[in-house]
């Protein structure tokens, strides 16, 4: 997984439930590892809480494949000044991202074709 | 930083410190490296959250899920493995087993920490179990080292020691010099770097505002530098400061009043409101002006031993005025401390000090007569002398309490290794070596000891605000008692020793499975009879080990009763106490500083709800001494003959305020407040050693009070004994003096009973002393009970503690007990229901049950007894009005002790009782 300049992004799937929450909470902006934990947990109302060690085991796994960068040491806004370490996600990471969401949606398409999920929106 | 309360931030500092430990043991290097710093400030910051909204509860909960966070992660990341990112294995996927180069050592702990999941009961029961062993050990020690072996804040602390004057003959130790004395030290010894002399007493503080009562110390010029402290504003005194005004002048004297003073940090705050632009300023202290050339820095203090009559909080040092060459040699009133010369012993020193005693027999009748002797002592040992031995005891407890925790737990892993049996043997067929499975049970017991270390840290941070609450008020430097690194070390080397106590023999045990016979269908019979000496030794010395802490704690019980019941000679509820010195410019003739108490004592007799007024120097327990000699005819001759004394001077009607009775005579009379009247009160001590089997009053004594000269005096009463020092022992013969015939120097404590509550009365006190004289400061206003209250403190806080441990002891051993009997009676249940289906009435089967759990307890308990026989003398000294081998305590302990085996035997053999033998011989 170093060498990640032709990787396709479907090499990349499934993702784990925790590297697709932590690439969701980067889409809009660059966070860091406390403020991702937050989005995280505001976006699932508090179903996925994640732990140092859950969250930076993911983190460095996602910028070994070139998904996540680190940005920045840069100090935070809110809490006091210290500074801290600031990720954003890669074009790549981007893509692996859509590719993920994609199989998702047709997973749901599928789980609502069967009748599994109710809903309205369906293809069927 | 912001924090929900006042322990949050030091709840969070501490968390963090030991999530940082946990991080080093857990995690591979290059993993911390690149992310430790921010792991920890993610945890730092959701254990902020916690806090806020759960407090130290919630705090509880974040360490649950971080503790298994780490482990797992850190684990899963050294065995470095697979496939995380796409397919099964996510990073929250602990199980992941896959993957090479993992270390043989870290699969077996992925596999301890599986096993013991599996257990999460076991787990929880052995983890709280040693959590209080290991906290209690942690909290302890954090007293001890904060106490005990932390340095003094001094720079080289090792060189800095006390100088004792000794009057064998007298029976007197730690004794003062006179400045002569001070003066011949420095000159014949050469071992010495530099000596001051310090003497501390209150003062009152005017000038610039509120006229305020502060404790001064009076300071040879050498003073700082021989501790080694330079101020923090300003300068030290210069040599001149210290030049007498004039020959011969003493304390006491007009002329002694300083020209130089150095402030406390804490008063410079908080009367100068921390203003550097004072120095230089001129303040009156003592009646006479004194310009501030420094402040010190925030926290300094010399600590001194419990033997030294110099108090410890200063509020401004000055340097003192002494006519050094012409001072009286008899005047002693100047502790000493010295630092020694590098490389120089405390030994070497006593050596040149001994010759200089020596010397002085030669040279001076007084010091012959008395064997004059000096004592050179270290002041870090002096400093802490008369705590050792309590923490020593405590510290001894809590290793007992933690032992008694291992015997618990080794128990718990041989009753489970004894049902695991099957599986290990299994194992053991299919090829695991027996090293490795030692290694596998170890690291289950490891595991079970840094959890237990973990929560024990949360119990140590309780207890040690618990300690902080209870301590009694003479822990020396217990404001530096926290949890640091070296703290934090120790729990990790307790934690360590106690994983190898209770780990060690239950997995070498278990690793020796009997093959054959354990993978027959009978396995959980397997168990042999070396585990159950096994088992059953471990509760034996569980209920030795508690039965001597609880020995232990019955006797500090015996000993809080006995202070209790102690009449200290005079009723301290309802009296107001306070200190008032006069300032020696604005009262500088004898007749004025008799005159102001006298008033006082009036005007205050007269507020609403006051039954009775007087003062005294000292009042008794207030922890001042005031020593002086009596004699009878013979001591005319023979100055030996003199007997030590405490003087308290005291104003008419103290015995009645006091409550002391009056057994015969009577009080002072304010017409005998005057120079010409020699008249004394003696207590019952004193007056039957000189007049046994007589009447004392209208007898005369001499005494050495105004005047070197002996002096004669008439007794006019006899009153019941006070306790002056102590309420543990009975203190020395006492006289009783007007504050004239002593030479009304100006300082009294005031004693003013009233109808109801005493503080109720200080509003009225002060209006009185405002309108006599608002320029007299009012200080040290408290109740006299709290007097005795601080007496009953050191035993009352060595009994909460032992009491507590013993508590603790009691319950472990009640459990482990209970549980190798459980356990037996599983294990027998066959044959249990063979006797029963043979007719063995239930009656009979608990008392099998009964008679094994006895049987253990009574080993144990003769076990336990001897080792207390022992060990209880340690503590000797800590008892009060009872022996160390107090047959009552020991024997009732024995009892006690016994009536628990029974209940926890009881329990086990009721349900054996209940067995129904055709289900239990199905099942067999």
């Amino acid at each position: 997984m170093d060498d990640t300049h032709d990787a396709r992004p479907t090499d990349f799937l499934p993702l784990t439930p925790v590297a697709f929450e932590i690439l969701l909470a980067l889409a809009d902006e660059d966070r860091h590892g406390y403020a991702v934990m937050r989005s995280i947990e505001e976006r699932t109302d508090g179903a996925m809480s994640l732990h140092a060690g859950t969250l930076y085991r993911a983190i460095g796994r996602l910028v070994d494949a070139g998904l996540l960068s680190e940005v920045e040491d840069r100090p935070t806004p809110e809490e006091d000044d210290e500074r801290r370490r600031y990720y954003a996600v890669t074009p790549l990471g981007r893509r692996v991202a859509a590719a993920e969401s994609a199989r998702l949606e047709s997973q749901v398409r599928s789980a609502r074709a069967r009748r599994l999920l109710g809903g309205s929106g369906s293809a069927g | 930083m912001r924090g929900p309360g006042p322990g949050g931030p030091r709840v969070l500092r501490l968390s963090v410190q030991v999530y940082r430990l946990l991080l080093r043991i857990v995690y591979p290097a290059r993993f911390r490296q690149r992310h430790g710093e921010e792991m920890v400030r993610l945890f730092r910051d959701r254990g902020r959250d916690a806090l806020r909204s759960g407090g130290t509860v919630g705090m509880l909960g974040h360490w649950a899920g971080a503790f298994r966070d780490v482990v797992m992660n850190g684990l899963a990341e050294r065995m470095a493995g697979g496939r995380w990112l796409s397919g099964g294995g996510g990073p929250r996927d602990e199980s992941t087993t896959g993957g090479g180069g993992m270390g043989a050592v870290w699969r077996d702990g992925v596999y301890a920490f599986k096993a013991l999941r599996k257990a999460p009961g076991f787990v929880a029961v052995a983890v709280l179990t040693l959590a209080l062993g290991i906290g209690a050990n942690t909290a302890i020690f954090s007293v001890v080292r904060g106490v005990l072996l932390r340095p003094l804040p001094y720079p080289e602390p090792d060189r800095l020691v006390l100088v004792w004057g000794e009057m064998p003959a007298r029976g007197v130790e730690n004794f003062p010099a006179s400045p002569p004395e001070l003066e011949d030290y420095r000159e014949m010894s050469t071992v010495f770097e530099g000596l001051a002399g310090f003497f501390t007493f209150p003062q009152p503080l005017t000038g610039d505002a509120e006229p305020q009562q502060i404790m001064t110390a009076g300071v040879t010029t050498n003073f700082l530098s021989v501790l080694g402290v330079e101020p923090l504003l300003g300068r030290d005194f210069v040599r001149s400061e210290g030049d007498p005004v004039e020959p011969g002048v003493q304390p006491g004297d007009p002329g002694f009043a300083p020209i130089a003073a150095i402030l406390s940090h804490g008063l410079w705050r908080q009367r100068f409101g921390a203003d550097p632009g004072v120095l230089g300023r001129v303040v009156e202290l003592g009646g006479g002006p004194a310009e501030i050339v420094g402040v010190m820095p925030p926290g300094f203090r010399l600590l001194t031993p419990e033997a030294s009559s110099a108090a410890e909080d200063v509020d401004a040092w000055f340097a003192m005025r002494v006519d050094f060459e012409n001072a009286v040699r008899g005047n002693v009133f100047l502790d000493v401390v010295g630092r020694l010369r590098p490389g120089v012993t405390v030994a070497q020193a006593q050596d040149e000090m001994d010759g200089i005693a020596a010397e002085f027999r030669r040279l001076y009748e007084l010091s012959r007569a008395t064997g004059f002797r000096v004592e050179v002592v270290s002041l870090h040992e002096d400093v802490t002398e008369h705590v050792r031995p309590v923490l020593q005891a405590l510290l001894g407890a809590v290793g007992f309490v933690l032992l008694i925790a291992c015997a618990n737990v080794s128990n718990l892993l041989l009753v489970r290794a004894s049902t695991r049996e099957r599986e290990l043997a299994v194992r053991a067929a299919m090829g695991g070596s027996r090293g490795r499975l030692v290694r596998q049970l170890l690291g289950e017991s490891l595991m079970l000891a840094g959890l237990g270390a973990v929560v024990g840290l949360a119990v140590a941070q309780l207890a040690i605000r618990l300690l902080l609450a209870f301590q009694p008020g003479n822990l020396p430097r217990i404001e530096s008692v926290s949890m640091d690194g070296t703290v934090l070390g120790f729990t990790a080397l307790a934690t360590l020793v106690a994983a190898v106590l209770f780990g060690v023999l239950p997995s070498l045990r278990a690793s020796r499975p009997e093959l054959a016979s354990s993978l027959k269908d009978r396995g959980r019979t397997g168990s042999g009879s070396g585990g159950r000496a096994l088992r059953n030794g471990a509760v034996v010395a569980e209920v030795a080990l508690c039965l001597v802490l609880l020995i232990g704690s019955g006797l500090m019980v015996r000993s809080f009763v006995a202070l209790q019941r102690t009449d200290p000679g005079f009723e301290p509820e309802g009296v107001l106490t306070f200190d008032l010195t006069l300032p020696f410019g604005r009262y500088p003739e004898i007749d004025s500083r008799t005159e102001f108490p006298m008033r006082l004592q009036e005007r205050l007799a007269a507020l609403p709800g006051v039954t009775a007024v007087s003062a005294a120097f000292p009042l008794p327990l207030d922890d001042r001494q005031f020593n002086g000699r009596w004699g009878l005819e013979d001591a005319l001759a023979d100055p030996q003959a003199f007997r030590q004394a405490d003087y308290h001077v005291v104003l008419p009607g103290f015995f009645e305020t006091m409550e002391t009775r009056i057994l015969e005579g009577r009080d002072f009379t304010h017409a005998e407040n005057v120079d010409s009247a020699a008249v004394v009160v003696v207590d019952r001590r004193l007056a039957e050693t000189a007049f046994p089997g007589g009447s004392a009053v209208g007898e005369r004594i001499l005494v050495r009070a105004s005047s070197p000269e002996p002096q004669w005096v008439e007794i006019v009463g006899v009153v019941e004994d006070q306790r002056h020092t102590s309420l543990i022992a009975p203190g020395r013969e006492t006289v009783y003096f007007t504050d004239r015939f002593i030479g009304s120097f100006g300082s009294l404590t005031w004693a003013v009973r009233t109808a109801g509550d005493p503080l109720a009365s200080v509003p009225g006190v002060r209006r009185v002393l405002g309108e006599i004289d608002p320029l007299v400061p009012l200080a040290d206003v408290k109740p006299m009970a709290a007097f005795v209250d601080l007496h009953r403190a050191p035993t009352r806080f060595a009994l909460v503690l032992i009491g507590v441990f013993g508590g603790v002891a009691l319950f472990l051993a009640a459990v482990g007990l209970y549980g190798v009997l459980a356990y037996t009676v599983r294990q027998r249940a066959g044959e249990i229901g063979v006797r029963m289906a043979l007719g063995a009435r239930s009656g009979r089967i608990v008392a099998l049950v009964v008679r094994q759990g006895l049987a253990l307890g009574l080993v144990g308990v003769l076990v336990g007894l001897g080792a207390a026989l022992v060990s209880t003398r340690l503590m000797a000294s800590l008892l009060v009005g009872v022996e160390p081998d107090d047959p009552l305590t020991f024997g009732g302990i024995a009892l006690l002790f016994l009536a628990v085996a029974g209940v926890a035997s009881w329990i086990p053999a009721r349900r054996a009782a209940r067995t129904d033998p055709a289900s239990a011989l199905r099942a067999d």
